[in-house]
């Protein structure tokens, strides 16, 4: 005995229905709140676009003045350092004895701890700036300047170090390394200024 | 659709709009703990002076000065020092041997004895004959070997001698060789630089293969009577004119007497020394004080980026 197609019935006895016997429900579109609905919608995606750029506008300009305030926070710190270096520089020492020889040397040592501390603080902070794409250049140019510098600072250390196992030999080498990297510093400060200006300006940036 | 179907977009809106410009620059934003500051470098106690009224070692010198008077000088050094000095290690690299004639702890005997060699003198004139006569004075000092026992008043080869290709090496403190009463050619410039040094004067050691020498600074010197050329180096952009330690011109009085004469070799003297080294070689320069000196310390101001919020 077969089944009849149009009235399924399983074993277990339950009865589908059939599908001519499904109904669409009848929306009754009420003109006003259809209209209500879309003006809310388009207002929405305006209020996000121009919320998104202002905003991304926003950030930008932040980004730039958190950039500046880590450079000038930077440049305030290392002026303060060179203050030391120049007051220690400008220290006589024609006719210092053995032991004002030894201290003026240990001052350089403090000299150099402290520059090199002051630098990769500020190398660490000015790193982690995100900025926008243009000053990306000036930032990496000022990181590199940093890292030259304190590279600068390490080799006085070690200078001052090497003074004190009386390796004169080593002291010298590790003072004129420290040479090369502020020579490297101040070129690295000249891109800084280049990339900067370029960033400013919106323009391609000249090769060095 | 209802007002307060809208009002949870608008408010989430907000929240996300809060969340981007001030929760997440606020968190991001600033540093990590504070700025460095400068350390000063701790100060070093001053080393508790030798006794003057303690045990002393003296040696009693006698000399002949430029005017060819015989004089007799004694010296003192409080044993504590001598016996300090005996006991401490030496510098391998001779490049800081200048240490050893400004010594702190030597300058009180070498400022006395400068004195008495070559009193103060209000005539400027006078400057060169007491100079000189320091300058005799140590180069009748007689010349001993380091790795002879001789050198040593005690008659032993000190703790701290460096045994190295060729020999013992043991550059004296300026007192060491004054209580020895004798030294090699290191000691000798170590003892003229470090009583120069006391009179004011600008010295340098030089260094030769096997030799060592001062240098003294002067400017042109080239006397008329100089039957040479004066020898010079230049070093920081000044003339150090040579000037031997260790020997001095001599004859004896007479054949077969063994009382000799003498005058001292002059400054800028190479050749009287008869080394070939001295008179090929250009010897390294040794300062007495040496201090690490950046050549570049110079800040850039890096201006600052403008059109920030």
């Amino acid at each position: 005995m077969g089944m009849d197609p149009d009235s399924p019935e399983p074993s277990g006895g339950l009865k589908i229905p059939k599908l001519p016997d499904l109904k669409i429900p009848k929306l009754a579109v009420d003109r006003r709140k259809a209209l209500t609905a879309a003006g809310v919608a388009v207002a929405a995606i305006a209020v996000l676009l121009v919320g998104g750029v202002l905003a991304m506008s926003y950030t930008e300009g932040q980004q730039v003045a958190a950039f500046e305030s880590h450079v000038a926070a930077s440049e305030a710190d290392i002026f303060l350092v060179y203050d030391k270096i120049s007051a220690h520089i400008r220290t006589p020492t024609n006719d210092l004895s053995v032991a004002e020889c030894d201290a003026h040397a240990r001052e350089l040592a403090a000299i150099a701890r402290y520059g090199r501390d002051v630098t990769a603080y500020h190398r660490q902070i000015v790193a982690a700036d995100a900025v926008p794409e243009a000053y990306a250049g000036a930032q990496s140019a000022y990181v590199r300047a940093l890292d030259n510098l304190n590279r600068a600072f390490t080799l006085w250390s070690s200078a001052a170090g090497a003074y004190e196992m009386r390796d004169y030999r080593a002291a010298n080498r590790n003072i004129g390394e420290a040479d090369s990297a502020w020579r490297a510093y101040a070129a690295a400060i000249t891109d800084y200024d280049r990339e900067l200006r370029a960033a400013e300006e919106g323009a391609e940036v000249p090769p060095a | 659709m209802e007002w307060k179907d809208v009002i949870p977009v608008i408010a989430g809106a907000v929240v996300i709009l809060v969340v981007a410009l001030v929760v997440k620059p606020a968190l991001l934003g600033e540093p990590i703990g504070s700025p460095p500051v400068y350390i000063p470098p701790a100060p070093v106690p001053t080393p508790t002076p030798f006794p003057e009224d303690g045990e002393v070692s003296a040696r009693n010198f006698r000399w002949t000065a430029i005017d060819g008077g015989v004089q007799t000088t004694e010296v003192t050094v409080p044993e504590a020092l001598f016996l300090a000095h005996r006991g401490t290690p030496r510098f391998s690299d001779y490049t800081s041997w200048g240490r050893y004639a400004l010594a702190d702890a030597d300058r009180p005997v070498l400022e006395d004895l400068a004195r008495r060699i070559a009193p103060p003198s209000a005539n400027p004139d006078e400057g060169y004959f007491r100079l000189m006569n320091l300058v005799f004075f140590v180069q009748q000092i007689p010349y001993d070997r380091d790795d002879n026992t001789t050198s040593y008043i005690e008659g032993v080869l000190p703790r701290h001698a460096m045994y190295v290709k060729g020999g013992v090496e043991y550059p004296k403190y300026p007192v060491e060789m004054l209580v020895d009463g004798r030294g090699d050619c290191e000691d000798a410039a170590i003892l003229m630089a470090g009583l120069l040094d006391a009179l004011g004067y600008d010295t340098v050691l030089l260094r030769y293969s096997d030799h060592m020498a001062l240098g003294i600074r002067m400017n042109e010197f080239n006397p008329y009577y100089a039957k040479y050329t004066p020898r010079y180096f230049t070093y920081g952009g000044r003339h150090y004119y040579y000037v031997e330690g260790t020997d001095f011109e001599w004859s004896n009085v007479s054949v077969g007497s063994t009382a000799i004469r003498g005058r001292p070799l002059a400054i800028g003297d190479a050749i009287g020394t008869g080394l070939p080294s001295v008179q090929s070689e250009t010897p390294e320069i040794v300062p007495l004080r040496y201090i690490p000196v950046p050549g570049e310390y110079r800040i850039r101001p890096a201006r600052l980026p403008a059109g920030g919020a």
